[in-house]
C-alpha cells in the first residue's frame, strides 16, 4: 500500500441524485485552481447508463447498491494508490448510487498530472479498479422486474 | 437478541443478490466457537436457516470484508466485528 501523500488531492463523491458531470468538473477545478502552477494535463472519463440490459431488453433504470462507509473508503484508497503509482496530482471520483436512468451519468473520473501519459493512464486504471474493487452492485430494471448484474461489461 | 448474547456477537451484513436470497441484510450472530472465521459463519448461517446460500462452503466469487476492509475468509473474528459477504462487484 503506497503511503498517502497529503499534498495529493483526492475527492470522492457518492451522489444519490442525478448530476451533471461537466458542472461537477467545473466545481472540482474551481476548488483547486486553475492557477499558473496548475498541472498541464487533465484527463476525464464520463460513464452513462446505456438504454438496454445485458440481455438486450429496453432498460428502465439501473439501481446501484453500495456498502455505506466501505464504498467511500475503498474509492479513496483506490484513488490514493492509483495516484501514487502514476505520480499524479489531483483525482476526482464521483459515482451515482440509487436509481439511475438511461443516459444519466453514473461515473465521473478526472485526473490532473504534469503529463498526458500519467493523467490518461491513471483515469483508465482507476476506472477498472473501481469496477472490480469498490463495493457497488447493479440491478437492471426492465419490464418492472429487477435482475442483479453478474459481471462487468467488456472493456 | 438479549444483551448477554450480543456482547460476544458479530454483526453480519449481506448485500445485493445475497441479501435477497437470504431474506435479511443485517443480523447479530453470537460467536459460539473460538476461533470463528467468516467461512465458518457462512456455513453456520446457511445451516441455520437454509437460505443464505445453501450449506456448501463459501464460493470463491463471494468476497469477505471485516470492519469494512477486505479480508480472507479464514480470518478469526472478534466480538463486535462487522463481517460482510459481498457478491461479485459491478460498479462503474
Amino acid at each position: 500500500m503506497p503511503t498517502p501523500n497529503p499534498e495529493r488531492l483526492i475527492a470522492v463523491q457518492l451522489l444519490e441524485a442525478p448530476f451533471e458531470p461537466l458542472e461537477g468538473l467545473a466545481a472540482w477545478q474551481r476548488s483547486h485552481g486553475p492557477t499558473a502552477a496548475s498541472p498541464a494535463a487533465e484527463s476525464h472519463f464520463i460513464g452513462r447508463v446505456r438504454p438496454t440490459t445485458a440481455a438486450g431488453e429496453p432498460l428502465e433504470a439501473l439501481e446501484l447498491e453500495h456498502y455505506p462507509g466501505m464504498t467511500e473508503a475503498q474509492l479513496r484508497a483506490l484513488a490514493e494508490a492509483c495516484a501514487a503509482r502514476h505520480g499524479v496530482g489531483a483525482v476526482l471520483v464521483a459515482h451515482r448510487v440509487g436509481r439511475v436512468r438511461p443516459g444519466e451519468a453514473i461515473v465521473l473520473v478526472a485526473v490532473q498530472a504534469d503529463r498526458r501519459g500519467p493523467a490518461l493512464r491513471c483515469v483508465q486504471e482507476l476506472l477498472e479498479d473501481l469496477k472490480h474493487h469498490a463495493p457497488f452492485w447493479k440491478r437492471e430494471w426492465s419490464g418492472g422486474r429487477g435482475t442483479w448484474v453478474a459481471g462487468n461489461t467488456p472493456l | 437478541m438479549n444483551a448477554s448474547t450480543a456482547t460476544n456477537a458479530v454483526r453480519v451484513r449481506l448485500f445485493a443478490a445475497l441479501r435477497e436470497q437470504a431474506g435479511w441484510g443485517e443480523r447479530l450472530v453470537p460467536l459460539t466457537a473460538s476461533p470463528t472465521s467468516p467461512a465458518d459463519l457462512w456455513q453456520r448461517l446457511a445451516l441455520d436457516d437454509g437460505s443464505a446460500a445453501g450449506a456448501a462452503g463459501l464460493p470463491p466469487s463471494i468476497r469477505v470484508a471485516i470492519n469494512q476492509a477486505f479480508a480472507t475468509a479464514d480470518t478469526p473474528l472478534s466480538p463486535g466485528d462487522e463481517v460482510a459477504f459481498l457478491p461479485p462487484i459491478t460498479g462503474g
